[in-house]
């Protein structure tokens, strides 16, 4: 019981944190962003590699990894995706194009087998009788610490704010000038270092190898349909609802049939409640 | 007679808002009925509940002796009543010819008949003949607002909902155009329901007004009575007043 | 009328071309390559013909493959049918998952049936994997039975079902059909206000689809004799996308072209090796920047209107 209550809470805790920047990213600025599975695989390679070819201690490399990804991302979003952002098709063409031209650089560097990334935490611990790899409770940690921070930022900064308004109305943000592109390429930025934080924090735990961009992408597309298409506090629900019935359904059943459990989520969602548990439709 | 369209007791809310409330109002065939009312009047929305765009919350819609509430919006237009939209729609990246054709393939398998044709008279008609083969993105606002036209007409409805046709257009296309609206009523005796702000044109083409206020219906009548209803000049001269005042502030 | 005349001379003069290829240059390599740019044809040929037409793009198109070819293995290997079975078997089950994606997606507005293909196709990947003692897992099926024992004449046989299925969703994009569906590209909401039943024509479509890329899936079963997860890669349905672009969207016969020219020119870059998986991305992107229109059916529609001036 206790094993599925904590296991299930890590596995919800990193859906989460891909599932909100994904969410995020689309509610402000209308972007299916499809390469969003790639700033976590490149979070996890980017730790692998500072970690590993350039001996950095693992703290300053996993913040450097974050900013890179956050970086990239940032270039993707000015220079392959902004001119396309009047289709809709030629975004999610463009995003899943440069998915794949990252999969395939990182096949070209890496190769195809597994990198280990290093773990913050080694040591194993037993709560209440429940053995738990310290750093699966480190991300559970970590993932809402950031999720809380964001929260926070948006709720109570400016910039926030101004994230916000963008999202809720772009025209009447911008006759307030608000300059919206430059809040694009920042929550491009945000998301992305989220998902590469992920990428960090779950790496040791999980298999990094240049296709694992992939099933988060169908994850995280699952959780913001049952979520709700922008919806920050939807996704969190959903993240938590798909990470429990997951790791109930691989003890009771087995492992084999999680991945049943978000194809049947979508499902069953999209044809009986397409706008998500909190009925925030997608505005389009 | 029994009404071509029935509608009674219809309401919609959006949230907080009641945006269409109890209207009630019936349409005699080969009337020309307007729409009057200021912006957020429920206008569009009273059409949108018409042609099934939108559900409603409660009412009863009957047309033709059909009760039309919860159809899909392309079953009410196989029933025979065309909308155009405010803004323009038109099917981009396709000829203007072969717009018009599309409009007249939701009707009736039997009623086809040589669609081309058909299509090229109706563009005739409206005043688009020689640009057929243009393709639509490329036709002045104007061009734009006769295809709509051209377009509702092909699904050959006995009613037509124009919502706000004259929009954008300048004065001698809204001569023109009102005398395209005119024709096609006489000569096939089309009802026509029409949403319009140009109130000069509007008065001369409609036989009968709603108006319109706060998705309520304020007044009925002809064009004499509803110019001079007290309602009615409350709701647009009254806010027309504040209007003035905030722009005299803002000056 | 004259412009249809050179539409069929060009149509005659393609198929006579990819006909007379194996006979004067030979060799089981190049039929084998002709092969597989064929099968691609009838791909990428479905794909437009649904998401070509009505902009409703789809992200998991080796989903139907991948179906189709596992319905051919599984008859032909574990049940015993005959080859010729697999087709319409193929067919039936490619339209069946058609209908269970299509219904709920294809009726919401958004981005939610691109979506749910690729996840659709994805984990129907994992699935192979996950239950591979019934599947085979990673290894897939082998011993399918070849359809024709001889390789030009299963060549032949590949291309009269290019040459088929590329004629009818021609014709079916040419008549009132295709009319419609280019409409719910144009413009959903003006198409029900016409009376059209947008839904209907979407899965109507998507199902269409479905069964020729299914029917291509087994044809490439039998080709390969064996069967492997790989199928159902989101880099097949890519691929194909990267056809159509090539060939020019919404046009059904210029992906054909984007299909063997891709097939042809990979096979010249098969040197490089591990980088044509990264060719092809980067290829995408710069043909949706550059050329969005694509190269084939453009370049085809200026030689038409050339001769027809010049007539």
């Amino acid at each position: 019981m206790l094993e599925i209550l904590i296991h299930g809470a890590v596995s919800s805790a990193i859906y989460a944190m891909l599932a909100v920047g994904f969410t995020l990213i689309f509610g402000v600025a209308r972007i299916l962003n499809l390469a969003h599975g790639s700033f976590y695989a490149l979070g996890a390679y980017g730790a692998y590699f500072f970690t590993s070819h350039l001996k950095l201690p693992l703290l300053p490399a996993a913040l450097l990894a974050m900013a890179v990804v956050a970086l990239f991302a940032i270039v993707v979003e000015k220079v392959l995706v902004r001119p396309m952002r009047r289709s809709q098709l030629a975004v999610l063409m463009i995003t899943l194009a440069v998915a794949l031209v990252v999969e395939q650089a990182l096949f070209l560097t890496f190769g195809s087998e597994y990198r280990n990334v290093p773990a913050f935490v080694d040591a194993k611990f037993s709560i209440g009788g429940v053995d738990v790899g310290g750093q699966r409770l480190l991300a559970l940690g970590a993932s809402i610490a950031l999720i809380a921070l964001l929260w926070i930022f948006i709720q109570r900064t400016r910039l926030g704010s101004a994230i916000l308004a963008v999202s809720q109305d772009p025209e009447a943000a911008d006759y307030m000038g608000i300059p919206s592109d430059r809040i694009f390429s920042i929550v491009m930025g945000l998301s992305a270092a989220l998902a590469a934080a992920a990428g960090v924090l779950a790496g040791p735990f999980l298999t990094v190898q240049p296709t694992m961009w992939l099933l988060p992408i169908v994850k995280a597309f699952a959780i913001v349909i049952v979520g709700g298409l922008g919806s920050i506090p939807g996704s969190i629900l959903a993240a938590l609802m798909l990470g429990y019935a997951e790791t109930i359904v691989g003890y009771l059943i087995s492992t084999s049939w999680t991945e049943i459990v978000s194809v049947l989520a979508t499902l069953l969602m999209l044809i009986f409640r397409p706008a998500g548990i909190f009925g925030k439709r997608a505005a389009f | 007679m029994s009404a071509l369209l029935e509608v009674s007791a219809l309401n919609k809310h959006f949230g907080g808002l009641h945006a269409v409330k109890d209207v009630s109002f019936s349409m005699a065939a080969a009337e020309i009925v307007g729409i009057l009312g200021p912006n957020g009047a429920g206008k569009t929305t009273l059409y949108n509940l018409l042609t099934g765009f939108i559900p409603a919350d409660s009412g009863s819609i009957v047309f033709n002796g059909r009760t039309l509430r919860g159809l899909a919006p392309y079953r009410i237009a196989g029933l025979g009543i065309s909308r155009t939209f405010q803004l323009c729609r038109p099917f981009v990246g396709m000829t203007v010819l072969e717009n018009v054709i599309v409009g007249g393939l939701g009707a009736q398998a039997g009623e086809r008949g040589d669609l081309e044709a058909r299509a090229l008279a109706l563009l005739e008609k409206v005043g688009l003949s020689g640009k057929e083969q243009l393709l639509v993105e490329l036709l002045s606002y104007g061009d734009q607002r006769r295809l709509e036209i051209a377009r509702a007409l092909a699904a050959r409805p006995a009613l037509l909902l124009l919502d706000e046709p004259f929009a954008g257009l300048g004065s001698g296309e809204i001569t023109d155009l009102s005398a395209l609206i005119r024709s096609v009523h006489a000569e096939q005796g089309l009802t026509v329901m029409l949403i319009e702000h140009k109130l000069h044109e509007f008065m001369r083409l409609v036989g009968r007004v709603i108006a319109l206020d706060f998705g309520e219906i304020i007044a009925e009548g002809s064009p004499e009575e509803i110019v001079r209803h007290p309602k009615v000049i409350e709701a647009y001269i009254g806010r027309g007043d504040e209007q003035a005042e905030e722009q005299a502030d803002a000056a | 009328m004259f412009g249809k005349r050179i539409d069929y001379a060009g149509a005659v003069g393609f198929i006579v071309f990819m006909a007379a290829l194996p006979l004067v240059f030979g060799g089981n390599y190049l039929i084998g390559v002709l092969t597989v740019s064929v099968i691609y044809g009838i791909w990428a040929v479905s794909w437009d013909f649904m998401s070509g037409l009505t902009g409703r793009e789809n992200f998991g198109h080796s989903l139907f493959i991948g179906v189709g070819a596992y319905t051919a293995g599984f008859l032909n290997t574990a049940f015993g049918f005959g080859g010729w079975w697999s087709l319409p078997a193929a067919m039936v089950m490619a339209m069946l998952f058609a209908v269970i994606i299509g219904l709920p997606t294809l009726r919401l507005k958004g981005p939610y049936f691109a979506l749910a293909m690729l996840s659709g196709a994805v984990i129907m990947q994992r699935l192979m994997l996950i239950f591979w003692e019934q599947t085979g897992g990673e290894e897939g099926i082998n011993g399918i039975e070849p359809l024709i024992r001889s390789q030009l004449g299963f060549y032949y046989f590949a291309l009269a079902a290019l040459v088929l299925v590329t004629a009818l969703l021609l014709a079916l994009a040419r008549s009132h059909w295709g009319l419609i569906l280019r409409a719910i590209r144009g413009d959903e909401a003006t198409c029900q206000a016409a009376g059209i039943n947008v839904t209907f024509y979407k899965i109507a479509s998507l199902v269409i689809s479905a069964a020729f890329a299914g029917a291509g899936g087994a044809i490439y079963a039998h080709y390969q004799l064996q069967v492997s997860p790989q199928l159902f890669a989101v880099v097949t349905s890519i691929t194909i996308i990267t056809m159509v672009y090539v060939g020019g969207m919404a046009s059904i016969y210029g992906p054909v072209g984007g299909a063997i020219l891709l097939v042809l020119l990979t096979e010249l870059l098969r040197e490089f090796g591990e980088w044509r998986l990264m060719i092809y991305s980067c290829t995408l992107i710069l043909i949706l920047f550059f050329v969005p229109h694509g190269l084939i059916a453009p370049t085809w529609r200026r030689f038409r209107s050339k001769l027809r001036r010049a007539q």
